[in-house]
Formats: structure tokens, sequence, C-alpha cells
């Protein structure tokens, strides 16, 4: 049964390929966003500590 | 006129949204994909293969509605100097690209067991989508990327009707459309469900990604700006 499922009544090879390849796709798109959305998220943040930590120096250096 | 649509409006709602839209879209998937593949009946005619139209058409509805949107954000962009519309455009297009080369694929595939051929009419907005994708990648200048863009996106709308309505237009191998905006579907409730099942997730998942993206362009330009 589960064969016969699989079988798609002997079309099962361009159903599951139309599946297979939307699938993938669509991951690969989500995925490729997600990792671009982190990359400038690690450059802003790297961005930012540098600017609190050269504050942070020039008020120590203010309390001199 | 435009307020709505600044800039900080989509991305807070990245922010607060896109969780509660991944649960939904597992939802919707879930339900649309047992539909298709255990209860919806199969075609007299066409038998097994109807079960790609899950796949095929809300694919291809959900490419020209991105292009549609896309045409009218380049509109604005070029009309009223709006960035935020171009920036829009910019987040959708690759969506647009991956659900039009999906359409294409998953009609041909469709279309080889049912007619004999691979076929299918949205080819020519696939060409289009990587036009408009590779001068933004291709063009370095923000500025000049953005014009051309523009240009491209207003004019590709021509597509979107040719496209659209080839199907009722020409005598092709490809059957009228069974679902239309002026008259009652001619489509079965139990084809029609699953239908709109995976075309609500599809919709859901555009919009994710969407988010994601228009977020990651945002916070590039202002890293750029820096």
């Amino acid at each position: 049964m589960i064969l016969e499922f699989f079988k798609m009544g002997g079309y099962g090879f361009y159903i599951w390929l139309s599946y297979a390849f939307a699938a993938l796709s669509l991951i690969f798109l989500y995925y490729r966003s997600v990792k671009k959305l982190n990359s400038v998220k690690e450059i802003e943040y790297t961005y930012q500590s540098e600017k609190a930590e050269n504050l942070s120096i020039s008020a120590q250096v203010n309390r001199f | 006129m435009f307020g709505i649509f600044k800039p900080r409006t989509f991305f807070n709602l990245a922010n607060t949204s896109l969780f509660w839209l991944k649960i939904i879209l597992v939802f919707a998937l879930i339900a649309g994909l047992i539909l298709a593949l255990f209860f919806s009946p199969i075609d007299y005619l066409q038998k097994d293969t109807v079960r790609i139209m899950y796949v095929h058409v809300p694919s291809s509805w959900i490419s020209l509605f991105i292009f549609l949107i896309i045409g009218i954000s380049s509109f604005i962009s070029l009309i009223f100097k709006l960035r935020v519309f171009s920036v829009y455009a910019k987040s959708l297009a690759p969506i647009g690209l991956v659900f039009s080369l999906i359409s294409v694929v998953t009609g041909s595939l469709w279309g080889y067991p049912t007619w004999g051929t691979f076929w299918s009419s949205m080819f020519v907005l696939v060409l289009t989508y990587i036009l408009y994708v590779s001068l933004w990648s291709f063009i370095k200048n923000y500025n000049s990327a953005e014009k051309v863009t523009n240009i491209i996106g207003i004019l590709g709308l021509i597509n979107i009707p040719i496209i659209k309505f080839s199907v009722a237009w020409w005598n092709t191998l490809h059957q009228p459309a069974s679902i239309t905006l002026t008259a009652a579907p001619t489509i079965h409730s139990s084809m029609l469900a699953p239908l709109l099942i995976m075309f609500f997730s599809f919709c859901i998942l555009s919009l994710i990604i969407f988010l994601i993206r228009y977020k990651y362009e945002i916070i590039n330009f202002r890293v750029n700006k820096k």
C-alpha cells in the first residue's frame, strides 16, 4: 500500500520530483536569506562593540 | 500618503511577527500537503499528475503577484523618489525568481506526462526576474542600480497580463484557468481546498522570507553608510 502511494499510479517520478524541487528551492532561499541577515548583523554588532569600547576609553581618558 | 510604508513599519514587523508566522506556516503547510497528497481525488483525465497543480499553480500566482508589486514599487520609487520602495522590490525579487523557477520546472514536469511535451508559459517571467536580480548584483553604485532596476521593473509589468491571460487568448496546450477573479471556480471543492491552503502557505513563506531579506537590506544599508 505504501509502495502504491509512492508510485502515484505510475506518475510518481514526475510528482515527487516536482515536490522535491519546490521544497529544496524554498529551503535554499530561506537559509541563504537567514545566513545573509546573520552575517550583516555580526558586522553591525562588531561595529557597535568597537564604538562602545572607544567611548569607554575616551571616558577613561577624560577622567585623567 | 505613503506613511504606512516607512522603513520602520516592516522592520518592526520582522522583529515581532516572524515567530508566529513560522508557526502558522508549519500548520498550514502540513494541512495543505496532507490534503494534496492523501485526500485530493485523482483527475479523470490527468490521473495522479493533477497533484503537481498544488505546487505549480500557487507558485505561478505568487511569482506573478510579486512581479506586480515590484513593478508598482519601481514606479513609485522612480516617480516619487521614495527609496524604501526600491528596497521592497529588491527584497522581493529573489523570492519571485525562485517561485517562477518552481512554476516553470513543475509546469514542465506536469506537461510531459499530460501532453507529451515539456511546456511552460512562465519562461519569459523567469528571464525578467534573472535580469532584474542580476542588475542589482552587477551594478555596484546603488543609485545607478536603483534607476536601472526601476525601469526594468516597470517594463516587466507588460509581461504580467500576457502571461496571465495567454492560456485564454491563445489556443495552446495549456487548459484555460479554472479559477478567476470574475467568475465562480470550475474546480471541485475537494481540489480547491488544498489548492487554496497551499497558496496560503506559500504566501506566508514569502512574507517570512521577505521580512528577513528586508531586514538584511536595511541593516546592510546602515552598515555601508557607516
